[in-house]
């Protein structure tokens, strides 16, 4: 068994994850310490979005192993750091017929963090005078703004974003930008999955590409 | 937040969703009513005969209608909810708990608005002091219908045909529930004893409670 | 408002003097007292009918014309007709436990037809509350509001169509079937709770006016998402 250092955010070991009876990722090996930016780069369907949900830990690997944040992958020991996982996936994880304030307010008394930080990150997302419309009837963008919100009061140690970026302006993707930089000063990490090189390259340490089920470096 | 806060916070924000959409008391209810109008339009019965039927319609229809009420959670139930839900920490069987007590709250106004629609259509013969032990059956008929349905839609989730098979999963295993409810009814009419029928729903109450929290969790984990 | 003030006004006084006349007329001989619920029964569910029609011209109007004012007149409109009918149910049970000593009979075709039309335009209420887009809300209402207006010749002809508890209708072309005195207060009654749906549909409109002004905000939506300020992330 491989020992892991203090301070690694990520280890996966010859990883593999299969769905469906159909393999997804294979002999996956990934490291990823505190304080860094990781960006995957992948073609669509590549298996991009089961990476990352394998690192938020809601899918269990069926070969190999790995951890997260200290947790064993597949254990009952993740049940102890999700708390510490923040995810922005394709779609925004709003209830719509709450406003956009209420869904941030949700997560927050439901995660044991102080409601009275809502307005202030409300405010701070420039969501303040929306605060009162309905998820249903907020634009994609205003959704996203809402996750940030949500993200800036639990203030994960690990940040993984799924094509966070896409169908975003330039002030919601600074506002990505302020949370990933927030992450790193309190020694998290984070890893951004897209399919868009070029963005990856501007944020992250290093980029690796996903092919064939596999994590290899960007040439 | 602790085991019960949690329970507490997705129940209120449960009943709030509701209070909005109003699926139950403004679509769900009025639909039952209409299915207790067309019954005796298409039995052509004599009016003893509808008197003597109607309690047993309103059990029949409570249970099919009250499922639809179990389910709803399941309908509007996304992935990205529960993927969230997992990671801000929430203890699946507290979630289950929540969903149990804010859908006992409207399946019990639910039945309460749908026998008084049968009474006035149906006029049965009811027994003297039937108010306590009925509510008490209906109290406890609705809190085993929704354990029973936020059973079913976790057994059920992610899959594409989610609804109307957690219905079919639900149908049959609710039978205990129609006879205690109904039988409750029954011996109070003969002048027999109702006790040996609320503690049969008790006893489903119960069992369905530790299993929807003992399986919460697993089955939260299957699902992904 | 003033307006509005003064057709509420207006019509509560012409009904407590149409139910006045009600309590003051001569009775049924085989009725008796319960005869006088006819002055309240027969005009709330002729408004109803008026009602409902009223919502299908206005869901013609919509789908002809597309503007807000005919989706806001025919949602009025269903929900003037729907409590209207409810409260003829109500009367009718009353005066049926009275008479006929049960408040609901199946043998009464009018009386289940009528519950049935009760139930349709209830579900219309509830396809618009479902229904969160203004445009598509307005198009699924006048679709529905134009079919589900055939309840209504279908509740009024059932005294005719099927053989019913219900009585046929006392005011017919060769006369009416009552004291001439009944038959005032019963007009008069029938004047003034046409009134008053008139005088509630006016004001109810003037309340969805201005719900669809205070949500119609005269900002673009836009306007409401402000640039981050990213200096404050570190204060969150």
């Amino acid at each position: 068994m491989r020992l892991h250092p203090v301070g690694e955010a990520i280890l996966l070991d010859d990883t593999g994850v299969s769905l469906g009876g159909q393999a997804i990722l294979r002999g996956m090996g990934l490291e990823v310490s505190a304080g860094e930016v990781v960006g995957i780069a992948g073609p669509n369907g590549s298996g991009k979005t089961t990476l990352l949900r394998l690192l938020a830990t809601l899918v269990s690997p069926d070969e190999g192993t790995g951890h997260v944040l200290g947790a064993a992958l597949g254990s009952p020991e993740v049940f102890r750091v999700r708390p510490r996982i923040g995810l922005i996936s394709h779609t925004p994880a709003v209830i719509g017929e709450l406003t956009l304030r209420e869904n941030v307010l949700h997560a927050t008394r439901l995660a044991g963090h102080d409601p009275n930080r809502v307005d202030k990150a409300m405010r701070v997302v420039g969501l303040d005078e929306a605060a009162a419309r309905r998820a249903d009837a907020g634009s994609f963008g205003m959704l996203r703004r809402t996750e940030i919100a949500r993200l800036l009061i639990t203030e994960p140690s690990l940040l993984l974003l799924d094509e966070a970026f896409s169908g975003l302006d330039g002030d919601a993707q600074e506002l990505i930008d302020a949370l990933i930089a927030r992450t790193l000063q309190r020694e998290g990490a984070a890893v951004l999955v897209s399919h868009d090189t070029e963005h990856l390259g501007l944020r992250a340490g290093r980029v690796l590409a996903l092919r064939s089920g596999s994590l290899v470096a960007l040439a | 937040m602790s085991f019960w806060a949690q329970a507490m916070e997705i129940a209120r924000i449960d009943l709030r969703v509701e209070r909005r959409l109003g699926d139950v008391m403004r679509i769900v209810l009025p639909f039952a009513v209409v299915a207790l109008l067309v019954f005796p339009l298409s039995l052509s019965a004599e009016l003893a005969t509808i008197s003597r039927i109607g309690p047993a319609v309103f059990w029949a229809l409570g249970i099919l209608f009250g499922m639809q009420v179990a389910l709803r959670q399941a309908a509007n139930d996304r992935p990205e909810r529960r993927d969230l839900y997992a990671l801000l920490g929430v203890d699946p069987s507290a979630r289950f708990v929540g969903r149990s007590i804010s859908g006992s709250v409207l399946m019990l106004g639910f039945f309460l608005a749908l026998l008084l629609a049968m009474i006035v259509l149906y006029t049965p013969n009811l027994p003297e002091g039937w108010p306590a032990p009925v509510s008490a059956a209906l109290l406890l008929t609705g809190v085993g219908l929704t354990e029973l349905g936020t059973l079913a839609g976790e057994i059920t989730a992610g899959l594409r045909n989610r609804t109307s098979l957690a219905s079919l999963i639900v149908a049959p295993l609710a039978l205990p529930l129609v006879i205690g409810g109904s039988q409750t009814l029954e011996s109070l009419a003969r002048g027999a004893g109702i006790l040996p029928w609320l503690l049969l729903l008790v006893a489903t109450d119960l069992g369905l409670a530790v299993a929807g929290v003992a399986l919460a969790r697993p089955l939260e984990e299957a699902s992904r | 408002m003033m307006r509005v003030r003064m057709l509420l006004g207006t019509a509560a006084v012409a009904v407590a003097f149409g139910m006045w006349l009600a309590f003051t007329s001569p009775t049924d001989d085989l009725q008796g007292e319960f005869s006088r619920i006819l002055h309240i029964h027969a005009p709330v569910m002729w408004v109803a009918f008026l009602a409902f029609g009223v919502t299908a011209l206005a869901s013609i109007m919509w789908l002809v014309r597309k503007t807000a004012r005919w989706d806001r007149l025919g949602e009025a409109s269903a929900e003037s007709g729907v409590l209207f009918t409810a409260i003829g149910l109500f009367t009718g049970m009353v005066w049926g436990q009275a008479v006929w000593g049960r408040a609901w009979d199946w043998g009464d075709a009018r009386l289940a037809s009528t519950a049935v039309m009760f139930f349709v335009y209830v579900g219309y209420l509830a396809l618009r509350r479902a229904t969160p887009d203004p445009e598509m809300k307005a198009r699924r209402s006048a679709i529905l509001g134009v079919v589900a207006v055939v309840q209504v010749p279908l509740v009024y002809f059932s005294v005719y169509l099927f053989r019913t508890l219900h009585q046929t209708p006392s005011i017919r072309p060769d006369g009416a079937a009552m004291p001439q005195e009944m038959l005032v207060a019963l007009l008069v009654n029938f004047a003034a709770i046409t009134y008053l749906f008139v005088a509630l549909l006016v004001t109810r409109l003037q309340v969805a006016k201005a719900e669809a002004d205070a949500t119609t905000d005269s900002r673009l939506a836009g306007d409401a998402v402000k640039p981050p300020r990213l200096s404050e992330v570190k204060d969150v």
